[in-house]
């Protein structure tokens, strides 16, 4: 069953929660971090366009949703065993419910009002869980019917309020005797929960408390009822009996469903739940009778339900989103053009899909020009959309300059690297531990796997680090013999820096992956520190070379397995990405991308964003040349200003 | 009568009539006070001294700043969005620009208020931190730093390794922000706060040792940086050809790091320990970094 439901601002803070079984609080952070901040997409599985995105950890299922005009994320987290379908529905109503009655507060610097979303959050609950049975068995729309019918005799309304849809025990045999018209005078279904207070003695309209001793909310309702019509038939008490037992029937699926077998501290008994949750309490008596129902012609008295409030609220926000995808038909006459106009260079516009079409039309065509790979440039100018909308421009800013900053942030924000990328530090870190640093390298054919390895090496060699470099591309002719250069120039080169260069060979023809292996076995005997493993290039939709791979990172086991790409490659960039990414079999995937030749393609530096984007796996070095020196880090500035210039 | 008549609406408005003179008086006075009303509505915050909230992830920045705003720390998660409270110095501490103020004077009330920015510690939200940082002129309204450490994580080289690295970070650009100076008179000074979080937990170190693996921290960052290969920027944004000096963390010192170091370039560092959440049965322990906002206001 749903464990928790939070509604958080995007700053961090919980605005509101609701626990029904404790779950650590890393569970959404991990979502946080993982799916909205760094947007690892392969983490998470999307719908088929109708259900939202659920994200999983440690036997965990989360779904989202995020209203990006009020800065809140609404997130419910459920065992990844249990099928809830009606997640979506509630999350949808209660983002609705909330940004509609607490919308004014929300625009405030910091949100330090206590919402008192209980009475709100829990009958929601009980109408998209009582739909969903509707759905499922259509005798039970007794229920899901926020009118109250006055039951034919009081028998059925003992029947309808006996079995506790304990969601454990909804299964089909037990569907007829929710139903009211079967069932005249059901006996009750014995259930596992004892706890339950017996139903006749919580009807009695004088409010008899429960057996916990405090009465609950539902008891203080009857009672009012009770007293703001004093002038009451017999018939009319019946009436509003029914009226109180259909509002303690609904209730009651509450209360049992909070009751999960599992959790037998929470909300099982319903003097610890009031007594937990001052918010319930406090709403009834707030409240005065006119605002909670009316009287009807004839004396009665109607309960004015939540329900009622909380259609309108809903009905609202969705007429409010409606208005705001259909605000064209007003714009266009000419005075909403002109202010329109007016406002995009003044500011202080909100934007909608519309303003944004044109604009993010050209920001793709930008993109695409700059060789950014058009999935990835697609996906960007998407989640910068998802930014926008909604938001209103600052004074004296266009469309265009606004959408701008936010996509140099949503760049920024991809090419940031989550953590440090200091391999040298890293370095100290694993020598430490007496054992050397295996950095491998992998790519397609022709990138410049060996020109980067060298150059790499060259770097750790002036930082006076003693580097193996292992020869496992054993297919291509004159691999080895490139290396065995290599090594010889880096050894003069390093002669006077202190740095030792060795190279490990075996010819050709061998398995790499042992050759690997061999080669970090021997550095650990002879104390080097680091070992760069040179790999064969391979086709990364080629399923026989890259199947290759897998073994080589179980049997090598490198610290950081770097992927080299070429920054004249297009469109190709993701899949490769992606690819190899993929290769290195459970658990293991690449820790950085190496981007060569980036001085052959001057400000179209898109590829290390199609890269990045498509795996969120960070650029390490950047080759900018022909020489043993040309390696540089990423400026994630520079690059950006270049992109977007 | 047409409007060239002796009579007409526009000898009206030319000639020296009472109701023309009143008219003109009226838009004369109002018209200032509309225009400054319009524009300055919502500049009135910004001139509030500022204090930033910079920290790794999860060392709890968004807590303390809930706790600030109040008075307990709510529930939070990772933050992805930076955020800004308005808050008051409690009547414990005193400012100290109201330190000769009477108690009762009423405007020392103005004296206690501040902006806090609450920025996100995750790695790839960084920059939020870091542009305000660099965007802060030389006499900006930014009056300290605040960073936030979880004490317990620092025992271990992960934790330790990154609040080291965070905050080189950030003493570099303050570093630089003084060196790159131009005008005789220095910037003013934005001290930094090193605010020990997680006091009341039994693995947290306490503060001299904090001071100490810190230290160490930025140490190493500063080490390797200096080693490290240069970054692209210069290489692609061609052009300009401008070889840019690389500018270390306290350059000219022989040695191992030490705060000490930082002073010549006017940043002050203090250490002080502190627990928002509190031990179970007590409450939060801030009031040494109350003190120390006190002292900067």
């Amino acid at each position: 069953m749903l464990d928790t439901f939070e509604i958080l601002s995007t700053s961090g803070v919980v605005l509101w929660s609701r626990t029904y079984v404790p779950v650590h609080s890393y569970v959404i952070n991990s979502l946080i971090r993982e799916v909205l901040i760094e947007e690892r997409t392969n983490k998470v599985a999307y719908g088929d366009g109708t259900t939202k995105p659920t994200y999983r950890k440690d036997g965990y299922i989360m779904k989202w949703n995020l209203a990006k005009d009020v800065g809140l994320i609404f997130v419910a987290v459920y065992q990844s065993l249990v099928h809830l379908t009606w997640i979506d529905k509630l999350i949808d109503n209660v983002s609705a419910l909330f940004t509609g009655l607490y919308g004014e507060q929300l625009k405030g610097e910091i949100d330090t009002v206590k919402f008192p979303f209980d009475p709100y959050f829990d009958r929601e609950m009980q109408r998209v869980e009582a739909s969903n049975d509707a759905s499922m068995s259509s005798a039970f729309e007794v229920t899901s019917n926020p009118e109250f019918t006055p039951p034919s005799s009081s028998g059925t309304d003992h029947g309808a309020e006996e079995p506790p849809p304990m969601p454990g025990l909804r299964k089909a045999p037990q569907k007829p005797i929710y139903n009211p018209d079967t069932s005249t005078d059901a006996t009750p279904v014995p259930t596992p929960d004892t706890s339950r207070p017996s139903t006749p003695a919580s009807r009695i309209l004088t409010g008899k408390t429960r057996p916990g001793g405090k009465p609950s909310r539902r008891d203080r309702k009857v009672k009012a009822a009770v007293n703001s019509a004093p002038a009451s038939s017999g018939d009319e008490t019946s009436a509003r009996k029914g009226k109180a037992g259909g509002k303690q029937k609904k209730n009651r699926v509450w209360n049992e469903f909070g009751a999960d077998e599992e959790d037998n501290t929470i909300n099982l008994d319903y003097s610890t739940v009031s007594a937990n949750d001052p918010a319930d309490f406090e709403l009834p008596d707030a409240i005065n009778p006119e605002s909670w129902g009316r009287t009807t012609g004839k004396g009665q008295f109607v309960l004015k339900d939540l329900d009622e409030e909380m259609d309108e609220i809903i009905a609202s926000v969705n007429a409010k989103k409606e208005n705001s995808t259909a605000a064209g038909g007003i714009v266009g006459s000419s005075l909403g053009a002109i202010g329109g106009l007016f406002r995009n260079v003044v500011g202080g516009k909100t934007l909608t899909k519309e303003d944004l079409e044109k604009p993010l039309k050209g920001m793709e065509d930008h993109l695409l020009k700059k060789n950014v790979a058009r999935e990835a440039a697609v996906r960007l100018c998407d989640s910068v959309e998802r930014d926008l909308i909604g938001l209103k421009t600052n004074s004296f800013t266009t469309i265009e300059s606004t959408l701008r900053t936010a996509m140099e942030r949503a760049l920024t924000k991809i090419l940031t690297p989550t953590s440090s990328l200091d391999l040298l530090r890293e370095i100290t870190t694993v020598t430490a531990t007496n054992r050397p640093y295996v950095l491998s390298i992998v790519g397609v054919n022709g990138v410049g796997k060996s020109t980067n390895l060298s150059k790499i090496a060259f770097f750790l060699l002036q930082n006076h680090h003693r580097v193996l470099i292992a020869a496992a591309d054993t297919f291509r002719s004159g691999a080895v013999e490139q290396l065995r250069v290599h090594v010889r120039n880096l050894k003069e080169l390093s002669k006077r820096e202190g740095g030792e260069v060795d190279i490990f060979e075996k010819g050709y023809g061998k398995d790499a992956a042992n050759i690997a292996a061999d080669a970090v076995t021997f550095a650990k005997e002879n104390k080097y520190d680091v070992v760069l493993i040179d790999t064969a290039g391979r086709r990364h939709n080629d399923a026989r070379l890259m199947s290759s791979l897998e073994k080589f990172a179980k049997l090598a086991k490198p610290d950081k397995i770097l992927m080299v790409g070429e920054a004249l490659v297009g469109s190709d960039a993701v899949a490769q990405a992606r690819n190899f990414n993929n290769s290195f079999g459970a658990g293991r995937g690449l820790d950085g991308f190496v981007i060569s030749k980036c001085d052959t393609v001057g400000d179209m530096v898109g590829t290390l964003v199609s890269m990045v984007h498509a795996t969120g796996i960070p650029v390490v070095f950047l080759g900018v040349g022909q020489h043993y020196a040309d390696l540089r880090g990423l400026n994630v500035g520079s690059v950006c200003r270049l992109l977007m210039s | 009568m047409a409007w060239h008549d002796a009579d007409s609406w526009l000898t009206l408005a030319f000639a020296p009539h009472p109701g023309t003179l009143a008219l003109a008086l009226l838009v004369v006075i109002t018209l200032p006070i509309l225009l400054h009303a319009y524009i300055y509505r919502r500049r009135a915050p910004d001139s509030l001294p500022t204090f930033l909230l910079i920290g790794p992830s999860s060392a709890g920045k968004t807590s303390l700043l809930t706790l600030l705003s109040h008075g307990t720390p709510s529930a939070t998660h990772t933050s992805s969005t930076p955020t800004a409270a308005s808050l008051a110095l409690p009547i414990t501490t005193t400012p100290a620009s109201s330190r000769y103020r009477s108690n009762n004077d009423p405007s020392a009330d103005r004296a206690r208020k501040f902006r806090l920015l609450d920025t996100p510690g995750h790695g790839k939200l960084r920059h939020y931190a870091l542009s305000t940082l660099a965007k802060t002129g030389p006499g900006g309204a930014l009056k300290g730093i605040i960073f936030v450490l979880d004490a317990a994580a620092l025992g271990e080289d992960a934790g330790a390794a990154e609040a080291g690295e965070y905050l080189h970070d950030i003493l570099l650009l303050l570093q630089k922000r003084h060196t790159g100076n131009k005008t005789s008179k220095g910037p003013t000074a934005i001290p930094v706060l090193v605010a020990a979080n997680k006091m009341d937990l039994f693995t947290a170190l306490p503060e001299s040792l904090v001071k100490i693996r810190l230290e160490k921290a930025v140490e190493e960052v500063r080490k390797t940086r200096g080693r490290a290969l240069k970054d692209s920027g210069i290489e692609l944004s061609a052009g300009d050809g401008e070889e840019e000096e690389r500018e270390g963390l306290a350059d000219g010192y022989e040695g191992a790091f030490n705060f000490k170091m930082l002073e010549d370039s006017d940043i002050e560092v203090k250490v002080a320990g502190g627990s928002v959440k509190g031990d179970k049965g007590e409450g939060a322990d801030v009031q040494e970094w109350w003190g120390w906002v006190g002292e900067q206001l």
